[in-house]
């Protein structure tokens, strides 16, 4: 193989891969620093002033600071289901990778569905509906579990048959009960997979606009998703505030990136070769 | 004071029964052997005097105290792993004090009991470590350090000194010997290698597909194996063995002879046998001596030459492949025919189901040393 | 859910032995089994009979399979399920492509090869309303950045997202383009994971980089293949967010998908045909994806 690297085609790589997916996120971000006339001409033109400052706090006063709102409710929903996710999901992992009995196999056709079927939305809420858990921030983190369960059990199954089983029996002899070996041995030692688990799933969750569109209806609830869907209508001739608001929401997927790129790259191809 | 006793312990995997009642007693401060080939069941019945298997059927008394439902940490034992197991995230203080923390034992006498064990195990510099920090040696160390402190009656071994260099694992084996006298408690100690057997055990359980084949003293074992599985399980290199059929019968020896051997009057046990009777006849390597007028002439295959001593690969007449260690150096050619003779009282002669026909004097034949088809 | 454990044969002791407790306890799969159970598993079985309803919520009337014909007899649903198969084929079928290309390149001694992976792979993390507003703008038919960059060339570029007979393209095009670095990942893991001896014993066998390739690279990333195939193309299926967010299944219904209009149904209160419509999506992967799975994997074995 040639050992140096092919610096034509690499600047032809660079080139294109600039144009082809650095030039949008570059339109976000000019868009953003324009005043409302330039924006409108929706063209790559460079800003004619440094409006970006004002253009986020008009976002984010907008309809009674409901940005603000919108985040937090993001960062609970995120928080709150990707907690539940991990421990539950760890817990499922773990007995479903140690013990075999003849449940396994329905359990796993039940994961495998879950990463393929559609939820049933309208049922879903007619459920949610009946136990009072409709248009509930708590009620969508536990739709958000319920949902991101499968990737999250697959991962950890997968990871926990790479830990050797004389562990637990190495905790079990030393007397440690059930509840001791899984919090006090297995748990601490998933902690790279968990680190992917965090990371793909809190971005999934942020980015998730189809479940808080059917459960999560009603402006006092909204998530970031919901608040730029909505914007889009609102802001319909002001592109400057509409691309700050897709900036301003780019934001924490984006320092999820800078700092965790090696684990999402892993677990996403981890988790998608094993389903 | 803990003794061990096993009475026709079972266990099976559904259908699939992979220990077939095992019977055995251990007496307090012995250090006891496992060994058979890999999948003869030797671990499986390890980790049921450990709790991690459940038991199908018998009845496990550890003391005088029945063990079969009782929970692991309730059994007095402690246990040493093949791979060590030593908890990865935690420093090599944090490994040995793991079950004393979780016996919600107080700070002060966890701290004084991990620092004893390391004391014992000369290892009070690696307290810090992690495992991941540590020689091999060292990790055997801290697993050993663990079942110290537990304070056991009952210290059982699976395979620890596999994963170690060879040389390592003489020097272990040598520190375990020490260790068992030093602590005076019961031992059970699983291997598949037999030199390991021989060198650490006061009493050896031989073990074949789930049975016990025999169980006695290391050297009871080499000199008088209950049947042809211990024979040539027990002893390096492999004890041969020839097909022969009965001349005759004495009081007690047996006369027999065959393709490869002439007539050859053996002490045994000739009770069970009459003449025309199908029997094998086994005599050990470093038996043999290359002898101008030996009973037998093979040809040979394969020289190795060690200097002190010889092993050469024969083929006999019969088909039969057989290895000789003889004293000292031997110039000799592959394809020449080699006359070697053997002491006749240093064969033992099995019957056709392959049990040995000790002659009965010395010690009586231990029992359930039956071998099973 | 104890162990299997059957009554003790050991007569002298008599009746059954005490249970030890499994040290993988069975309530562990209890948080986790409610939750699925109830917000996942039971809506879904509940779909089955509320398709065959006229629905309000509040009460229920069956109508047998009225939904499910009214579905294949309208033109706008008829049209959003062949949209939702073409999308899916479509997505799914240039991730594979682009996405082995980008790999191979990323994989082989580049410049910025460390560069280049993040700039296709940073798309996938972001919200796809958002990648959806941007390129709403880009692909204006007129104001838009693509079309007068086309023009600079005197070409006059499409209406992409207003012309009925290219919304659906334009929308699969910006999920390619959203979604070809996951593939692009998937398969970096896959060859990567190949073992360098197979390209040494093809060099020594005097192979070309073409014959690599044909007789290494593609054999020995099939199971990455399979993955991305079935991964983008269960996400194709499924598509809501980015149609929505673009095209709202405009115009008309030309970029409808099974996903908006159950989405629309839901909105009109039609909520049996809604669900019917989530049953025909359902038993649509059904149909495609298990047999679609079971080829890849088949073939898969035959290595």
């Amino acid at each position: 193989m040639k050992s140096r690297p092919s610096i034509f085609l690499g600047i032809i790589a660079i080139l294109v891969s600039a144009l082809v997916f650095l030039v949008p996120f570059a339109f976000i971000i000019l868009t953003a620093f324009k005043n409302k006339q330039q924006a409108t001409l929706l063209d790559f033109s460079w800003p004619d002033g440094f409006h970006l400052w004002s253009n986020i706090v008009e976002v984010v006063t907008t309809r009674n600071w409901m940005m603000v709102t919108a985040f937090i409710n993001s960062t609970i929903l995120t928080v709150a289901s990707v907690t539940l996710l991990v421990v539950f999901a760890a817990m499922v992992g773990f007995v479903l990778a140690r013990r075999k009995t003849r449940w396994n196999g329905l359990i796993e056709f039940l994961i495998l569905a879950g990463l393929m079927i559609p939820p049933a939305v309208v049922p879903t809420i007619w459920l949610l509906q009946g136990i009072g858990l409709f248009g509930k921030l708590h009620g969508l983190v536990l739709i958000e579990v319920a949902y991101g369960l499968p990737f999250s059990i697959i991962l950890y199954r997968a990871f926990i048959a790479t830990i050797p089983r004389e562990l637990d029996e190495a905790a079990i002899i030393d007397g440690a009960r059930p509840f001791d070996v899984f919090f006090r041995i297995i748990l601490p030692l998933l902690w790279p997979v968990t680190v992917t688990n965090i990371v793909v799933q809190s971005v999934g969750v942020f980015n998730d606009f189809t479940n808080p569109l059917y459960y999560l209806p009603g402006n006092a609830n909204a998530t970031v998703q919901l608040t730029l869907y909505n914007f889009q209508s609102q802001f319909n001739t002001s592109y400057n505030l509409l691309f700050t608001n897709i900036l301003l929401i780019t934001i924490p997927p984006l320092l999820v990136f800078l700092f965790f790129n090696r684990h999402i790259v892993a677990g996403m191809t981890a988790g998608a070769v094993k389903g | 004071m803990a003794g061990l006793e096993l009475k026709s312990l079972r266990k099976s995997y559904g259908e699939v029964e992979v220990i077939k009642g095992v019977d055995l007693s251990v007496t307090h401060g012995e250090f006891v052997v496992f060994v058979g080939p890999s999948g003869c069941g030797k671990s499986t019945l390890l980790r049921m005097i450990a709790g991690l298997e459940e038991i199908t059927g018998g009845d496990l008394i550890i003391g005088d105290k029945r063990c079969n439902d009782v929970e692991p940490r309730d059994r007095g034992i402690a246990m040493v792993f093949q791979s060590y197991a030593l908890y990865p995230h935690m420093s090599v203080y944090d490994n040995v004090g793991f079950g004393l923390k979780l016996a919600r034992a107080p700070k002060e006498v966890r701290d004084q009991k991990v620092r004893e064990a390391a004391r014992i195990l000369q290892m009070e510099h690696l307290l810090d470590r992690k495992p991941s920090q540590l020689s091999g040696g060292q990790r055997q160390r801290v697993a050993i350090g663990r079942a110290i402190v537990r304070q056991p009656e009952v210290f059982l071994f699976d395979e620890p000194l596999s994963n170690l260099d060879a040389a390592l694992r003489v020097d272990m084996r040598m520190e375990l010997s020490k260790l068992h006298h030093d602590l005076g408690a019961t031992m059970i100690y699983v291997t598949h290698d037999q030199v390991e057997a021989m060198t650490l055990a006061d009493k050896i359980v031989v073990l074949n597909a789930g049975v016990v084949q025999q169980v006695g003293s290391p050297i009871e074992l080499y000199q008088r194996p209950a049947n042809l599985f211990v024979a040539g399980f027990i002893g390096s290199p492999k004890m041969n063995f020839v097909e022969l059929s009965v001349e005759e019968v004495g009081t007690d020896t047996v006369t027999v002879s065959g393709k490869d051997i002439g007539p050859t009057t053996v002490p045994a046990d000739p009770t069970s046998l009459k003449p025309g009777d199908a029997v094998t006849l086994g005599i050990r390597p470093h038996d043999l001596t290359h002898q101008s007028s030996g009973n037998l002439v093979g040809e040979v295959s394969l020289v190795e030459r060690l200097g002190n001593e010889t092993n050469v690969s024969l083929r006999l007449p019969s088909g039969a492949a057989w290895l000789a260690v003889l004293d000292g150096d031997h110039e000799l050619r592959i394809g020449q025919s080699l006359p070697l003779s053997f002491a006749p009282a240093r064969a033992v002669i099995f019957n056709a189901s392959g049990i040995a026909l000790h002659r009965k004097h010395t010690g009586p034949q231990i029992p359930g040393s039956i071998a099973e088809a | 859910m104890t162990v299997l454990s059957e009554a003790g044969s050991a007569p002298t002791h008599g009746g059954r032995r005490a249970i030890r407790r499994s040290p993988y306890p069975g309530w562990f799969f209890l948080p986790a089994a409610l939750i699925y159970g109830v917000l996942f598993l039971a809506p879904t079985f509940a779909s089955l009979y509320f398709s065959l309803t006229r629905w309000t919520l509040f009460n229920s009337t069956f109508i047998g399979l009225d939904n499910f014909a009214q579905f294949f007899r309208e033109p706008f649903l008829v049209q959003g399920l062949v949209n939702t198969v073409l999308y899916a084929a479509i997505t799914s079928g240039l991730k594979v492509v682009l996405g082995m290309l980008l790999a191979l390149l990323l994989t082989s001694a580049i410049m910025g090869r460390g560069y280049l992976r993040s700039v296709v792979f940073f798309p996938v993390l972001v919200s796809t309303v958002g990648v959806g507003i941007t390129f709403t703008v880009l692909m204006h038919p007129t104001q838009g950045m693509i079309n007068e960059t086309l023009a600079l060339f005197g070409i006059k570029g499409p209406g992409w997202l207003v012309d009925p007979r290219l919304a659906l393209f334009s929308v699969a095009l910006v999920d390619v383009w959203k979604g070809v670095g996951l593939a692009t990942v998937i398969y970096i893991a896959g060859i990567v994971a190949i073992p360098k001896d197979y390209y040494e014993a093809a060099r020594i066998d005097g192979a070309t980089r073409w014959q690599n390739f044909l007789y290494v690279t593609l054999p020995l990333s099939r199971p990455a293949t399979a993955t991305v195939i079935i991964l983008s193309f269960i996400g194709g299926l499924r598509t809501f967010d980015l149609i929505w967010a673009m095209t709202r299944g405009g115009p008309g219904f030309a970029s409808d998908t099974i996903a908006s209009v159950i989405y629309k149904q839901y909105q009109a209160g039609f909520y049996g045909l809604s669900t019917a419509g989530n049953v025909v999506l359902f038993v649509l992967i059904g149909i495609l994806v298990v047999p679609l799975t079971m080829f890849l994997n088949r073939k898969q074995g035959h290595e």
